[in-house]
């Protein structure tokens, strides 16, 4: 570890540990109300406790089914739909319109249309996390692939390349950075989208446990789930980045 | 060189090489019509060294991608090597003003993806792309990506890449336009050996009379607006040509100086 990392992770735990004490501080001489505001020592071992027992288990299970389902789906269905769009001019300047307006659609205000077509159980937590990864994927990944250098396609043709094995050794590659970073943006959102459909719908899930804490005012089994809900987050973003970086290695050398 | 090298063009008379009768092109359409070209005609023998100059806007790389199919739609005729240009054709290679290597490839794979549409078996094209790399100084960067390269290496793997393909007809399109003078001049002479090496024909658009007078057999001068040609100058330097020589030589510049009278 170099000097600065050394510098930057003391510093971020002296962040931490300075956030959690004023917190604490703040809870304990119930400078504001503790019940609405939570105590740190008590959501950290209400979530320590029940990172062990077992009970986050099933909901974080069920919650990342629902997530990698979403992900997966929207982000196959979105690249299909980007090949056809960037293959076609024509067919994507007919469809862009549709897609900016479906993007900019609070997909939210969706969830309940979806709960009254699929039910409550998982295939409305799906449909609410692919109506948020198909766009972002999809739009990421027409902008990558319309940063094409022209070079590259006049040398393709003068070496008499096909158009198609244009498309998957020029416009893909030339894309994967933006297709990563709609992956990776796609995965966090799709994330809110099931947590928010679970505490819609209810059922098991990592949102559902906190609707029903919020519901019986118990603020510590709130915050609890949401270390749960931000530790999964980085966790997958981490390892996204991990694999984008591999992939665009030839970028940061 | 291996022998397949040597013969490129023999099947091909002197007078097989390109032929351009009467050729006129337009940009645009309306009211913004651009003559880009009218009424070239021009006659590049097999093996000859041609570069056109002129200033920007005379139409010289439209010429050009006409010649290698890459532009269509003018009027006239254009055959080369007998046929019709077409982009694509293996007996053609072009090269462009911008390496337009593939970031995400290596220099041996960006070679490799021109040269594995003309050769099929991998052994065979690894042992090119190494002899080729090596006699360009760059043997040990083989496997480094572009953005590990100066501006002139990546030219030059540019070049590898062109030249790999034994093609009859090389087309290059200001190559060493954005290159500094030293490396320029290191890079026309790796130009010069490839081309001697091989016995393709090679059309060079540039707007650098010296780069012009240096490397070709003849210079054929363009004027803009419309693009025609107003000169088409025989180089009697004799070969082999060493270019760093050549920038001593007074006939050289004489050579240089009479090309700037016939540019105005």
């Amino acid at each position: 570890m170099s000097q600065d990392t050394l510098i930057v992770w003391t510093g971020r735990a002296l962040f931490l540990g300075l956030w959690m004490g004023a917190w604490e501080w703040i809870a304990r001489t119930e400078l504001l109300p503790p019940a609405f505001i939570g105590t740190p020592s008590k959501f950290i071992r209400q979530f320590w406790i029940s990172l062990w027992d077992g009970s986050y288990l099933e909901a974080t299970i069920v919650t990342m089914q629902a997530t990698l389902a979403a992900f997966v789906v929207g982000a196959v269905a979105a690249l299909l739909v980007a090949m056809v769009m960037s293959a076609s001019p024509i067919i994507g300047k007919v469809l862009s319109p549709f897609v900016d307006a479906f993007n900019s659609l609070p997909r939210v205000a969706l969830i309940p249309l979806f709960i009254i077509w699929f039910g409550l159980g998982m295939t409305q937590k799906v449909a609410s996390g692919v109506s948020i990864m198909f766009f972002i994927v999809l739009s990421y990944t027409i902008a990558g692939a319309k940063s094409v250098d022209p070079d590259h396609v006049v040398l393709a043709r003068s070496l008499g390349i096909p158009r198609w094995k244009i498309f998957t050794t020029i416009v893909i590659p030339t894309a994967v950075p933006a297709i990563f970073s709609g992956l990776r943006l796609g995965m966090i959102y799709t994330i809110l989208g099931v947590i928010t459909a679970e505490m819609l719908a209810g059922g098991e899930g990592l949102g559902t446990r906190v609707s029903y804490y919020s519901n019986i005012f118990d603020t510590n089994g709130v915050l609890a789930v949401l270390i749960v809900l931000v530790l999964l987050a980085s966790a997958v973003s981490y390892v996204m980045s991990i694999i984008e970086n591999w992939i665009g290695r030839w970028r940061s050398i | 060189m291996s022998a397949d090298v040597a013969g490129l063009g023999k099947n091909l008379s002197p007078g097989q090489g390109i032929k351009v009768h009467q050729v006129s092109h337009i940009y645009g359409g309306g009211d913004r019509v651009v003559q880009a070209l009218r009424e070239v005609n021009l006659d590049i023998e097999v093996g000859s060294f041609v570069s056109l100059v002129g200033a920007s806007g005379c139409g010289k790389t439209t010429l050009l991608d006409i010649m290698c199919g890459l532009t269509e739609g003018q009027q006239g005729t254009v055959t080369v090597g007998g046929l019709p240009p077409r982009a694509g054709r293996p007996d053609t290679a072009r090269m462009f003003a911008r390496d337009a290597l593939l970031p995400w490839l290596t220099a041996e794979q960006n070679v490799d993806y021109a040269l594995k549409t003309r050769i099929a078996d991998a052994a065979t094209r690894r042992r090119r792309i190494a002899a080729l790399l090596a006699a360009v100084g760059l043997g040990d960067f083989a496997h480094a990506y572009p953005r590990q390269l100066s501006q002139g290496m990546r030219q030059r793997v540019a070049l590898v890449r062109t030249f790999s393909l034994h093609s009859e007809f090389v087309f290059l399109d200001e190559p060493f336009g954005a290159l500094d003078a030293l490396t320029k001049i290191t890079l026309q002479e790796e130009l010069i050996r490839l081309w001697s090496e091989t016995n393709s024909t090679v059309v060079l658009v540039t707007h650098d009379l010296s780069e012009a007078a240096a490397l070709s057999d003849r210079v054929v001068v363009m004027s803009p607006r419309p693009g025609r040609i107003v000169a088409d100058v025989k180089i009697d330097i004799p070969r082999p040509r060493r270019v760093k020589d050549l920038h001593s030589n007074p006939e050289f510049h004489e050579i240089v100086a009479d090309l700037w009278a016939r540019l105005e």
